[in-house]
């Protein structure tokens, strides 16, 4: 049997995490092959309905990397991506996909193996994890329901 | 030219519709002026045996959710009998509230059963809730929890009246999308698959005044009384009017309480409730992860808040996991 291959797509930042992604092949870092890069202009522009789409297309995993804090292009497109995580985290929970499926990282342009880092990183932890299959009647836990029963 | 013969049908749901169907009010006379109506077991407890003649339903209006083994069985029956098929109600349309048990997938073999012994026999339910599209093509749908009346007797002049109603300046053709209303007046079927609503949000036709998007605090529906005039979303109620398909004419945000969602996404929305998150925590007042962290545990069930009637046929990740598609049946 082959082993399972996870397919990550990641978004990254056209002005700090995609440059990261570039200086981290230049500089010929060991990376795994299991990432699908769309380069976008801003960690803010990634809208919660892409990465539903890419999990809804097949995606077991999803990684949004842009500028640190500050550091934004645009000024405060980063801290929009920041914002919207939270709440797309729970959203994804009550939707059965797990926590270490959907990443939000701050990689600058010059933290090439950082890059390599985190994509060699959510590889291995999404392997473990198994192939994202929506609607497969696994029992997902519910952040929710567990919560309200506690309370 | 004879009356076209109409059927209705509930399947798992609350007969709302069925009642919003009755609430035509005057317009039921001219309505019966055009149809024919042979099969409409929740008014005049017909039984299935009123379809064993061979001769073809004209339209049926089905409403309510599949989610017995009766329900797919009634679907299948009258996608079969029928030339056109209505999904009337949120609940056809999308799978509506019951859908939202598909939040807790079960096992076949879990499910109960009815014994000799159970009466009255328990239904056998599916493990999975899904719409009529879920189950059988559907020709038009009329969304809403339940459908308004100017929406259903658009609905009713395009597909059973033929061209032949003398009220056709309809006084709901205004709120439709185009296509739709020029077929109305025309007295031709409305393209294939149209939805009897808007193309655009809610927000479109909300009389609230829309100022600062700014999102600083969540309350619940009891724990505020709104301003009059102004953006339930910016008062921190969640309002899901924006990633709502309009036709309503905002009835409930007009009153003060947030929409709900009861007609389906907006044509341009991929996923309500990706919109949702999106439209509320891109403008969290919080310039700091702990903040927003801190604001976001705040929401629970977001889930069932966001896909509250859509869940079943809408929802990006749970959409379409019927247990089965027959597509066969209608020869298509």
């Amino acid at each position: 049997m082959t082993q399972f291959e996870p397919k990550i797509v990641a978004f990254l930042c056209n002005w700090c995490s995609y440059v990261a992604a570039d200086a981290a092949g230049v500089a010929r870092l060991v990376q795994k092959p299991n990432v699908r890069v769309i380069r976008v202009f801003c960690s803010g522009m990634v809208d919660p309905g892409y990465v539903l789409k890419a999990f809804a297309s097949g995606a077991d995993a999803v990684l949004v990397a842009g500028c640190h804090p500050g550091d934004c292009h645009y000024i405060s497109g980063n801290i929009k991506a920041m914002r919207r995580s939270f709440l797309l985290h729970k959203l994804l929970t009550d939707l059965g996909v797990e926590k270490e499926r959907f990443r939000l990282e701050w990689i600058a342009a010059s933290e090439g193996p950082r890059y390599a880092t985190v994509v060699n990183e959510m590889t291995e932890q999404i392997r473990k994890l198994g192939p994202f299959r929506p609607a497969s009647g696994s029992k997902p836990e519910r952040s929710e329901l567990t919560c309200r029963k506690e309370g | 030219m004879p009356k076209r013969r109409v059927a209705i049908y509930s399947a798992t749901g609350c007969s709302a519709c069925d009642n919003s169907i009755l609430g035509l009010h005057y317009q039921v006379g001219a309505f019966t002026g055009w149809a024919e109506i042979v099969f409409w077991p929740y008014l005049r407890g017909d039984s299935w045996q009123v379809l064993e003649d061979d001769r073809q339903i004209d339209v049926c209006f089905f409403c309510g959710s599949i989610a017995t083994e009766e329900d797919r069985h009634a679907a299948l029956r009258l996608r079969a009998a029928a030339r056109v098929l209505v999904a009337c109600g949120a609940c056809a349309a999308f799978g509506g509230l019951p859908g939202l048990v598909n939040l807790i997938p079960a096992d076949p073999t879990e499910m109960s059963t009815s014994s000799q012994d159970t009466w009255p026999p328990l239904p056998r339910a599916k493990s999975r809730v899904s719409g009529l599209p879920g189950i059988v093509p559907v020709d038009y749908f009329v969304p809403g929890c339940p459908p308004t009346q100017p929406l259903l007797w658009a609905c009713f002049q395009a597909l059973v009246s033929g061209g032949e109603s003398q009220i056709r300046a309809s006084f709901s053709a205004a709120r439709l999308p185009e296509a739709i209303s020029t077929a109305v007046a025309a007295g031709v079927l409305p393209p294939h698959g149209s939805t009897f609503a808007g193309e655009k949000a809610v927000c479109a036709s909300c009389c609230r005044a829309k100022e600062e998007k700014k999102f600083s605090r969540l309350y619940r529906g009891h724990e505020l009384d709104p301003d009059a005039g102004r953006c339930l979303l910016e008062q921190g109620l969640i309002c899901q009017g924006l990633a709502t398909r309009e036709g309503c004419g905002g009835l409930c945000t007009a009153v003060g309480v947030p929409c709900r969602g009861c007609f389906g996404k907006a044509e341009a929305v991929y996923d309500a409730g990706a919109k949702m998150v999106s439209a509320i925590s891109s403008t969290f007042d919080a310039a700091e992860a702990g903040q927003a962290s801190e604001m976001a545990a705040r929401f629970v069930d977001l889930a069932g808040t966001f896909y509250r009637y859509t869940l079943a046929e809408q929802c990006a990740l749970l959409a379409g996991a019927s247990e089965e598609r027959n597509d066969a049946i209608h020869g298509s």
